[in-house]
């Protein structure tokens, strides 16, 4: 590149040659001119500026939940315990003069139709939110629609780490996580009950693997890992396999994740074999039917974990019992339906339902609701029960609580060296 | 017409250091290069890149084709919803696909991963033909734009639907556009590692340069003691002494090769042999630019014992200069001004050397020609003797010099340098012996003096003893008588007083200036004086003298005594003829004058013995004589001789020997 001819000779003109710093500037400039071709596009949705769902006098909620086949109880459930608030509140005059309707399609939780039925909602019947979704399967598969759709889900009834990690911002979870769930057990068989060999039982998709997952951290936690896994197949009852590998390894205890149905038959089978771990399940297996489907063998120890507070917990009373108390309403609304952990779950779900769209304002959007979610800290529910939000945090509740089945129904665990005396004593 | 093109290209050029020249010689040519690299590189990396996302696209379409033609068939949409959700939504891929959607063989959309109303416009925008196997447009959804794959999906030979996958374009240009940045972030990278190495290189090649550049600096401002590295100090721990800079006669053997002068004084070596080893010149191996250093270095070493040698000769001469018995000037030509002095000068003549120098030299020598008058030999190595010059001390005291002047190169111009000796002492002397000697001819010249003066006394005595007779008888003395008697008396009287007066002349001391004189009038003074005497010697005199003649600047008073000399050596030499050829004629003398070109020529001749052919040149030296009697000291030719050499003049002998002899003078006329 040519440079000014400078007037004086070399020898004078020697100090103004030597550096030339303005050869690093033209070299700068020619590579930003390259680079400027190429700065990457803004990508922005178009937001619509009417929100969908939302009209003056009612709020259109969508869900899709197993209402038929081998898991209905937890999707009937689930349903009824939300919707007795919902009509509650409805029949209250709605939120900011809003009724909430809810528009409930089965998917007998198979995830196919479950994203069948979330697309369907969202596009056809332009829904405002998704409301109470079951299984982690199904929940999970429509994570990609809330992604791209960016309509906020609320309360799903599963612990699966997926909906937690990585963090979504419309995603609300209530619920404690099987994660939290597995680890609380694992320690309780380790510690309190003394067992060190535990095996794992498993429904073959992605909520049995979830709580595989956390079951095998909460082990390596404690310098243990599983000594057996056995699988079973969604919606069929194919246990006798898993139970021959895990009573082959001698397991003291059984970690069980799966549907009711399944497990009961992997519990009655291992006691007609004379195999007597003690036997552990999630939250999401559901409770009360469980126990219906074991009241032919009382003598086996199974233990279940709750995400929320069971009757005999002192703090429940309100929640369960108060003028808008689940039993109160669920009476009220479903005479027909007993009570249940399940349907006790639907109902805390419709209560921060109502709470986040209460704060929203009237003035409700998706983002606006998100945020209203995100600004409950300590919302109370029952007298020592609160829930809090935050805009990293998007699950309410982590208390989990453990029942043991007594007596055809499964009772608050008080003691856990009451538990270990007994397994002692069988030995 | 190419040269003249091809200066004008260079000629912008020309103010531009070598570094920079190099520097960016490197740098356009890298520059070059780099874009022509990056240029291509992205047009084969963009083109793969497009065409290897498109080939995804094709076989994310095909596996829906093949895997969702069942679900087609049983009209299970939801795990055909599901399928085409797994693979638009899975993992990264998301990023890639922007939509997916399937149409039945009536075009109409039965599944898609929109979460919104499938638009209308995509439906048919991509059709495939009948028989096409996969069909790619550029389609635009919304507002964003995406590659349309579309693939039929087909049981048998019949269509039951179509597949389009949508790549979304702006994800696409995402990753062209990182893949130029980086490619162009690693070009930009390595230009600025060319960069800097050619600066780097630009650096190495042109800092000795520079360094040799300022070196040469410093000499030029006479500075000579600048270190040349840190090797000369560090080499024997600092005490390294070239014997050749200590001893200016030392022979080096770099300095004093063959064919070269040895050294400026022209010593032979008188240190005996040379080093053997120098540790100053330096041949090192090493690249180009090495050994130029290499040989500056040796060049500054010679130049730096060059310089000392000839400081040592210029204090040499300077002292002869400065310390020289003889007053020294150093003239600028062509107006004879002072350039320079020597201390015995300013002494000499009294002046200080500031206002000596720039002094016109005729001030101190008023005679003093202009060396072009005299000769007109070439400058350098001219000589212009000048003998008894007449110069003027501080103060206008005039005294004697001999000045002896060369041509000279005086800071680079011609000069004179002219040396003076005072000989005032000496002339002093001379005339003192002159002086002697003239005493010497009165002697000789008495007895004719005598007889001369006798004469008019005789003549004066019978004019007195006439009129005494006269008065003592009482004779009356006839009126006419005694006027004739007194008139002789005084006559004679006059004619005593006239030889006293000549005599007188003759015997005085001459001045040291010379003056105008004219020749006939020395010439009639001897006459006068000697013409008697010679008379009685029965030699005659004879006078041939030409009238007008101009005049010569001499001593009236010395011409007197070389024209005595020369008579009274023409008398011996008729004398000495007289004894050995009696019977040949002899007995005259004649002294002519006359004028030939500027020249003002006087002869006196004899018909003597002439002079011997060996002896003839030794005639002048002193104390040299053919006479055999005793009372000659030899000094008279001699005398004569410093005489006219004095005035300038010049003195010739013509002579045969046994008839005579011819003195002939020649004297400069003066203006």
């Amino acid at each position: 590149m040519p440079r000014p001819v400078i007037a004086s000779r070399v020898h004078r003109g020697r100090r103004a040659v030597t550096r030339a710093p303005w050869g690093l500037v033209c070299m700068g400039i020619l590579v930003m001119g390259l680079l400027a071709g190429c700065a990457p596009q803004d990508e922005s949705i178009p937001q619509s500026s009417e929100v969908p769902g939302v009209s003056p006098g009612e709020i259109l909620l969508g869900s899709s939940l197993a209402l038929q086949g081998h898991a209905s109880f937890l999707g009937t459930q689930t349903l009824s315990g939300a919707m007795c608030y919902l009509q509650h509140v409805n029949a209250q005059g709605g939120v900011h003069g809003r009724r909430i309707r809810v528009i409930a399609n089965d998917d007998s939780y198979d995830p196919p139709v479950c994203l069948a039925n979330t697309q369907r909602l969202i596009i056809d019947d332009q829904v405002f939110a998704l409301f109470c979704y079951v299984g982690t399967p199904t929940t999970v598969r429509i994570l990609p629609l809330i992604d791209e759709a960016r309509i906020p889900l609320l309360g799903m009834f599963t612990g699966a780490n997926a909906l937690r990690e990585p963090f979504h911002r419309y995603l609300i979870n209530v619920r404690a996580s099987y994660y939290q769930e597995t680890r609380a057990a694992v320690r309780h068989l380790v510690n309190d009950l003394g067992l060190r060999k535990i095996a794992v039982f498993y429904q073959y998709d992605a909520y049995g693997f979830d709580g595989l997952t956390g079951t095998e951290l909460a082990l390596r936690e404690l310098e243990l890992s599983p000594v057996a896994a056995g699988s079973y197949n969604r919606g069929t009852l194919d246990v006798q396999e898993g139970l021959a590998r895990i009573r082959a390894s001698g397991a003291e205890a059984v970690v069980m994740i799966g549907t009711y149905d399944p497990c009961a038959r992997f519990i009655r089978l291992a006691r007609v074999a004379g195999y007597r771990p003690v036997f552990y399940l999630v939250s999401f297996v559901g409770a009360d039917e469980l126990a219906r489907r074991l009241e032919c063998c009382p003598d086996m120890s199974v233990i279940m974990s709750q995400v929320v507070p069971p009757p005999e917990e002192h703090e429940a009373s309100e929640l369960l019992e108060g003028p808008i108390g689940y039993l109160t309403l669920l009476e009220r609304y479903y005479p027909e339906d007993l009570p249940s952990f399940v349907g006790l779950e639907g109902y805390i779900n419709a209560r921060v339902l109502v709470e986040g769209l209460q704060r929203a304002g009237p003035g409700l959007t998706r983002e606006g609701f998100v945020d209203a979610i995100e600004s409950m800290g300590n919302f109370a529910l029952g007298q020592d029960l609160t829930i809090t939000f935050s805009p990293s945090d998007h699950q309410g509740m982590d208390r989990v609580y453990f029942t043991r089945l007594v007596d055809g129904r499964f009772a608050m665990i008080r003691d856990w060296s009451v538990i270990r005396r007994q397994l002692q004593a069988a030995r | 017409m190419v040269r003249a093109l091809q200066q004008a290209m260079y000629k912008p050029f020309r103010g531009v250091s070598l570094k920079n020249k190099i520097f960016f010689s490197i740098l356009v040519v890298i520059l070059i290069i780099s874009a022509a690299i990056a240029f291509l590189a992205r047009w084969i990396l963009v083109s793969s890149l497009i065409s290897e996302l498109e080939l995804r696209g094709i076989a994310i379409a095909r596996t829906i084709a093949e895997r969702g033609s069942s679900y087609i068939l049983d009209g299970n949409y939801p795990e055909l919803l599901s399928l085409i959700f797994d693979e638009a939504k899975l993992k990264e891929r998301q990023h890639l696909v922007s939509y997916i959607f399937i149409s039945d063989r009536d075009e109409q959309v039965i599944s898609h991963t929109l979460t919104r109303r499938f638009p209308e416009a995509l439906r048919l925008a991509n059709r495939v033909g009948p028989g096409e196997s996969k069909s790619v447009r550029l389609c635009t959804l919304d507002d964003r734009r995406a590659y349309d794959i579309a693939i039929p999906i087909t049981q048998g030979i019949y269509r039951i639907g179509t597949v389009h996958v949508g790549l979304n374009k702006n994800h696409i240009d995402q990753l062209i556009a990182k893949l130029r940045s980086t490619f162009l972030g690693f070009i930009s990278l390595i230009i600025v590692i060319i960069f800097v190495i050619s600066l780097r290189l630009a650096k190495y090649i042109t800092m000795p340069i520079s360094k040799l550049t300022r070196i040469s600096d410093e000499l030029s401002k006479g500075n000579f003691d600048i270190q040349l590295d840190q090797v000369q100090a560090t080499a024997a721990g600092g005490t390294l002494e070239c014997p050749a800079l200590a001893d200016a006669d030392f022979p080096c053997r770099y300095l004093d090769a063959e064919g070269r002068p040895t050294g400026i004084a022209g010593a032979p070596p008188a240190g005996g042999e040379a080093c053997r080893e120098c540790p100053f010149f330096r041949h090192q191996k090493g690249d180009e630019v090495a050994q130029l250093a290499d040989s500056f270095y040796n060049m500054i070493w010679s130049i730096r014992l060059y310089r000392r040698r000839l400081n040592e000769s210029e204090e040499k001469y300077r002292s002869l200069f400065d310390h020289g018995p003889d007053p020294i000037f150093v003239l600028g030509e062509p107006d004879l001004t002072i350039l320079d002095a020597n201390p015995r000068a300013l002494e000499v003549y009294g002046f200080g050397k500031a206002e000596l120098i720039g002094k016109p030299f005729r001030e101190l020598a008023p005679d003093q020609r202009p060396p072009e008058a005299a000769e007109g030999g070439p400058p350098a190595g001219r000589l212009m003797d000048n003998p008894r010059a007449l110069h003027f001390k501080r103060g206008h005291k005039p005294f004697y010099v001999n000045l002896h002047a060369s041509g000279i190169t005086y800071k680079g111009r011609p000069a004179i340098i002219v040396a003076t000796t005072d000989i005032t002492e000496m002339i002093e002397k001379d005339a003192q012996l002159i002086q002697a000697s003239k005493m010497k001819s009165l002697g000789e010249m008495s007895a004719g003096i005598a007889h001369e003066l006798n004469q008019p006394l005789n003549a004066i005595k019978m004019g007195s003893d006439y009129l005494g007779l006269m008065v003592e008888k009482g004779r009356e003395i006839p009126r006419e008588h005694l006027h004739q008697v007194v008139a002789e008396m005084g006559t004679q009287v006059e004619r005593a007083a006239e030889i006293i007066t000549t005599l007188r002349a003759f015997g005085r001391k001459a001045d040291l200036a010379l003056e105008r004189v004219r020749l006939d009038k020395p010439i009639q003074a001897v006459y006068s004086l000697v013409r008697r005497q010679f008379e009685l010697d029965n030699i005659h005199i004879e006078l041939q003298l030409a009238p007008g003649l101009p005049p010569v600047m001499a001593h009236d008073n010395r011409l007197q005594q070389v024209f005595f000399n020369l008579v009274a050596n023409a008398r011996d030499a008729i004398g000495e003829k007289r004894e050995r050829l009696p019977e040949a004629p002899a007995g005259r003398i004649v002294i002519r004058t006359g004028q030939r070109n500027d020249l003002v020529v006087a002869e006196v001749q004899d018909d003597g013995i002439g002079i011997a052919e060996g002896v003839r040149d030794k005639i002048f030296e002193p104390f040299f004589s053919t006479k055999e009697s005793s009372h000659d000291m030899g000094l008279g030719l001699a005398i004569t001789y410093g005489i006219v050499k004095d005035c300038g003049g010049q003195i010739h002998i013509d002579s045969r020997e046994g008839e005579g002899t011819t003195f002939r003078l020649s004297f400069t006329a003066a203006a």
